[in-house]
């Protein structure tokens, strides 16, 4: 069967016997002797320092979120500007809807308080 | 169903449903009113249908009384409803049936209403099957039969109902299922020929299927009725039904709903498929005679009075089924009268021990003994019910056995032997059961205080009796009406019985089925 | 008719509208108090996109957005169902006692975006487009089934559902990717052409089809990727449980038909489905339609919740609803859109009763409905038996009749082992059915256990959804008349 697709299929088929068969390998043969410096985070090599879980306040994600948010408003108004004398009126009407229903979310973000910080 | 129609038929269909709507708007409280209602409404329906019966033209084996309306046109189904001697009687019998299960109910106080607006669904459900045309409708009205059904046995029944009321339930829609299945088929294959999309039945009589196709076919029908027949080894469901619904329930069960299983096997599952049922006619015997013996064997060590006449049910519809696949006049006539008797006499076997546990509430035959002294009105109906259970010459049990052991003799001398042996049992075990009811001493102090029947009681049995003794004596005006309708499918089967291949001899099927390949 | 942006608007009413109602839902939420009128605003709103949608049928078909969205009397059935489907639930939601509690105003704006997702899914005519109208609704589908606060169960599942779908929808964008590769184009015609010229590899083609399937499969919930809705369904607020498994089901059937139909086949002669040859799909969807089916069933006998029950019944139906798939004709796709229809109607049933149960009784549980029937609730206890026999499928109720046409389709072309599987699967049903039907009648209540009443609201609802399931079982020949 000459299907060039077999290969892919193949490889398929071969890459997840590796990957079992390395991660039984592994499991099965090798020594398993934990201590407590192998049981320690990875941080290129330094001494860990602290807690790797540390509690960050919500509202980072919150201020994250509202900055993409605005960040693809900028994205879009760009090619806007730059073609706004081709695309005329229409253009500018059309960029109104599209930041008026931003302006909404704005307002409701401004609104429900996500823009206070305490 | 947006045009009117109100042809008589159709009224004795949905005259119960009418009145079950009627019901709806009566407060919970009245039950009073609310049973008049009911038997006003069954009453008004067994009326119509005694005008069904005086416009019915004896002398033909058409359906008559036609009514057709067009009800979904895109996928050729009609309102198609029909009647001719092989369910007229049916329909009379149940119309007959109605009030007097709603009188023999009034003793029931809670949840009247719901109680009888089931019963009153039920009754358009039985009504519509037996008149059913098309066969669509025909599944419609069967399965409408079975919620009703459930409920009545499941919520009014005794100690085990709900696991009764769902083994009915579920055995019955395992059949059933398969039947639409075949339905469907069978309507698509008329399509394939015809080029009309039809469920009409009087059209599907006249598709002719190969015979393999016959054969599966067959079976999917023949399994959903057998089921409700019960043959043989589907009847488990039976006694567990029979014994936990209250007495309305088992009556309607045993005289009507498995009434609806012989009468499908006569009405579609025989000429629809002439040379399948050939073909399967030894085995269907078999089952039948081992139906007939094994239900009278077991009804004879039944201590509880109820299951035993459960049982007898199981022996007795083992001869309609004989006398249905013999394939002949007198057989099918037979099978035909056999179907109102058991209706009649087990029906008023059921009232009457439904009778005698309101008063005792056991139903077990050790507890009583002596009734004859005690309650000898009671007793004296009761010996007339259990002769005509035994097919006393005289009464109507007898004419309809007489026939279909005619019948069977000609057809399968063997198996007619075994089936006769059956009625000896039945006779044993019903005139024994009478003896330790009626007779001997009247030991126990709560039989004692027995009251005899009263006049709303003789009012429920009186009807049943006198027509008992009537079709036991002139059997002639159900007879003839019977015969116009029975003949044409006797003459379908006949027709087909040369180029039949049997299947239980070797040779022959072998060549069938290399035919069928 | 091949319209660019501006004259595409001129059709594209019943999005506007929606979109607007959106809007201003979410202003109004700010300076509203009484947020009882969100509800009635966004019940409003889809009334109106309704009549829109209306007055567009009967159109020819046409693309618009430069052949991204298509017009045709396929997506407006679709849109109609996501509007009632929509409608009817946020109609459930203003008399839920759980919505009351919590963020009315972001709750309706999500749900209708979640509507307009469904739109875009049922016309989408590109795979990009396909991809993000899907997301669309999984993203708003996370948010309602993990909005109420403070229940674990809701977070645990909005959590499942989340990945689940990260998963699912994951593994379709590879799979388009691969479509991609093969024919150049994301355009369902252009697929469609370059396909039917024969160059692509067969294997290849079946992989990515695969892929692309695990996607669509996961909202229609057909198994191997139903393991999210049982947890979900019975996390979720109960309306949302009840937009999701209709919406999102039928949602998820008009993507698959309509990648299916244009996509990956042509109509041929007599109104059979022509597939590229060497790709077995009937037999393919055959088995996942058969084991979808099975398993949900088996799976729903043994569930002590109500909602954990339909859940598993959903996944049942979703096999019957393939059922419809696998005969690749018209008379099966009809009978699909039939079946979804009725299903919706009878599975909004079903979860409205038990909307009004848990208003009074706050539980969900099988056994919390023991005597239902006596306990004041004789007529949301029959509406149930109604909704439940429907979907059993007895006749003369409107489950029935779809069950019907299904089986006929099927019977038809001669696929009787799907036919007898479906009818066993059908008794098996009838058993965890009749089973609810069986606590709510056949088991008297105890004293202690609380009476249930019904709001007019409520009680109005309840009236219409099983008004219908009766009046579409014994008089079905005008919706079957709107599905040509």
């Amino acid at each position: 069967m000459a299907d060039p697709y077999l290969a892919v299929a193949i490889l398929f088929f071969f890459a997840g016997i590796v990957v079992l068969a390395l991660l039984l390998i592994a499991e099965k043969v090798g020594p398993k002797k934990p201590s407590p410096v192998k049981g320690e985070p990875f941080e290129s090599g330094n001494s860990p320092k602290g807690d790797a879980r540390i509690r960050f306040p919500v509202k980072f994600y919150l201020i994250a979120m509202l900055f993409l948010i605005f960040d693809i408003e900028v994205v879009f108004l760009y090619p806007w500007a730059i073609l706004f004398r081709r695309l005329g009126i229409l253009g500018l009407v059309e960029m109104g809807i599209f930041l008026l229903i931003l302006v909404i979310g704005f307002i409701y973000a401004w609104r429900k308080g996500a823009l206070e910080w305490e | 169903m947006i045009e009117p129609f109100v042809g008589d038929l159709s009224l004795v269909v949905f005259l119960p449903l009418l009145g079950a709507m009627v019901l709806l708007f009566i407060p919970r409280s009245m039950n009073r009113v609310l049973f008049t209602t009911a038997i006003l409404f069954t009453s008004l329906t067994f009326f119509w249908s005694l005008r069904v019966l005086w416009r019915f033209q004896s002398d033909s084996g058409e359906m008559q009384l036609v009514e057709r309306v067009s009800w979904i046109p895109a996928y050729g189904i009609d309102y198609f409803i029909g009647i001719d001697g092989l369910s007229l009687f049916l329909v009379l019998l149940t119309a007959f049936l109605g009030p007097i299960v709603i009188l023999a109910s009034w003793t029931i106080s809670e949840r009247v209403k719901e109680y009888l607006f089931f019963m009153l669904v039920l009754e358009t459900g039985m009504i519509g099957a037996f008149v059913a045309l098309d066969l669509f409708l025909f599944y419609v009205f069967w399965e409408v039969m079975l919620v009703p059904m459930y409920f009545i046995i499941g919520v009014w029944g005794g100690p085990r109902r709900i696991y009764a009321a769902l083994k009915f339930v579920l055995y019955t829609m395992s059949g059933s299922l398969l039947m639409l299945v075949a339905i469907i088929y069978l309507a698509a294959r008329n399509a394939q020929v015809t080029q009309v999309l039809s469920f009409d039945l009087l059209r599907l009589y006249n598709l002719h299927l190969p015979y393999e196709e016959q054969f599966w076919l067959f079976l999917a029908f023949a399994l959903s009725f057998a089921i409700k027949v019960p043959l043989f080894p589907f009847h488990t469901w039976l006694p567990d039904a029979h014994v936990e619904a209250p007495t309305a329930g088992s009556v309607l069960l045993a005289a009507i709903l498995l009434k609806m299983g012989t009468y499908g096997f006569l009405r579609f599952a025989i000429p629809l498929f002439p040379e399948a049922a050939l073909a399967v006619q030894p085995f269907i015997v078999a089952l039948a005679v081992i139906g007939i013996i094994y239900g009278a064997l077991v009804a004879m060590v039944q201590p509880d009075l109820k299951k035993l006449v459960a049982y007898s049910s199981v022996s007795h519809l083992g001869f309609v089924m004989l006398g249905l696949f013999a394939f002949n006049l007198q057989g099918m006539q037979g099978a035909l009268y056999q179907m109102l008797n058991h209706g009649l006499s087990t029906g008023a076997l059921f009232l009457i021990v439904g009778m005698i546990y309101e008063r005792r509430h056991t139903r077990m035959i050790d507890d009583f003994g002596g009734l004859w002294k005690q309650m000898p009105l009671f007793s004296a109906l009761f010996l007339v019910v259990t002769f005509s259970s035994i097919g006393l010459p005289g009464l109507n049990g007898f004419v309809g056995e007489f026939l279909i052991l005619l019948g069977a003799f000609q057809a399968t001398p063997f198996w007619a032997a075994g089936a006769a042996t059956g009625m000896i049992l039945g006779a044993i075990y019903m005139l024994w059961m009478f003896r330790r009811v009626n007779f001997g001493p009247l030991s126990r102090p709560e039989n004692q205080k027995l009251q005899d029947i009263g006049a709303r009681e003789i009012v429920i049995l009186a009807p049943i009796l006198a027509l008992i003794v009537f079709m036991g004596v002139y059997p002639r005006p159900f007879l003839s009406r019977m015969r116009f309708s029975a003949e044409p499918i006797i003459q379908r089967v006949e027709s087909k019985k040369e180029a039949t291949p049997l299947i239980f001899e070797g040779g022959r099927s072998r060549e069938s089925q290399s035919h069928g390949n | 008719m091949d319209l660019g942006n501006l004259e595409s608007l001129k059709f594209f009413y019943p999005e506007i509208v929606l979109s607007g109602t959106i809007l201003l839902l979410i202003l109004f939420d700010l300076f509203i108090r009484n947020k009882r009128w969100l509800g009635l605003m966004a019940f409003l709103g889809c009334i109106l996109s309704l009549v829109t949608t209306f007055q567009l049928y009967g159109m020819s078909p046409g693309w618009l957005f430069h052949h991204m969205i298509i017009l045709d009397n396929f997506s407006l059935f679709f849109k109609v169902v996501s509007l009632l489907a929509a409608l009817l639930v946020v109609w459930m939601s203003l008399g839920c006692r759980e919505i009351r509690e919590i963020h009315q105003g972001e709750y309706y704006t999500i749900l209708l975006t979640s509507a307009l997702g469904m739109f875009f899914m049922a016309s989408s005519s590109n795979l990009l487009m396909a991809y993000l109208s899907l997301e669309l609704v999984s993203i708003t589908s996370y948010i309602l089934t993990g909005f109420l606060p403070h229940n674990r169960r809701s977070t645990e599942a909005a959590l499942k559902y989340l990945i689940y779908g990260g998963v699912a929808s994951g593994t379709m964008i590879y799979g388009m990717s691969w479509i991609f590769g093969m024919t150049g184009s994301l355009d369902y015609a252009r697929i469609s052409e370059a396909l039917f010229q024969g160059q692509t590899n067969h294997l290849a083609l079946f992989m990515a089809f695969i892929f692309i399937l695990a996607g669509f499969g996961y909202k229609i919930v057909f198994v191997p990727f139903h393991m999210w809705s049982p947890d979900v369904y019975q996390g979720a607020p109960t309306p949302i449980t009840a937009f999701l498994s209709v919406g999102s089901n039928a949602a998820g059937t008009a993507i698959l038909m309509r990648f299916f139909f244009p996509a990956v086949s042509r109509l041929g002669e007599g109104g059979d489905w022509l597939f590229i040859s060497g790709v077995e799909w009937p037999h393919f969807l055959l088995m996942v339609s058969m084991v979808t089916m099975t398993l949900g069933n088996l799976c729903a006998l043994n569930q002590q919740n109500l909602k954990r029950l339909l859940a598993y019944s959903g996944i049942a139906h979703a096999g019957y609803i393939l059922m419809g798939l696998v005969v690749l004709n018209n008379d099966g796709l009809k009978a699909m859109l039939f079946y979804i229809v009725v299903y919706l109607i009878m599975n909004l049933g079903a979860f409205l009763v038990v909307v009004i149960v848990a208003n009074e009784t706050g539980k969900e549980e099988i056994g919390d409905y023991r005597g239902l029937a006596w306990r004041g609730a004789a007529i949301p206890a029959v509406c149930m038996a109604i909704f439940l026999f429907s979907l059993t499928g007895l006749p003369p109720l409107a489950g029935f009749v779809g069950k019907f046409f299904l089986f006929a389709a099927v019977i038809k072309q001669g696929f009787y082992l799907l036919a007898v599987v479906g009818i066993i699967n059908s008794v098996i049903s009838l058993y965890y059915y009749a089973g609810v039907v069986k606590t709510m009648f056949l088991d008297f209540p105890e004293p202690t256990d609380p009476q249930v009443t019904m709001t007019a609201n409520t009680s109005a609802l309840l009236g219409v959804l099983s008004t219908l399931t009766v009046l579409f079982g014994i008089y079905w020949g005008p919706l079957v008349h709107s599905l040509h």
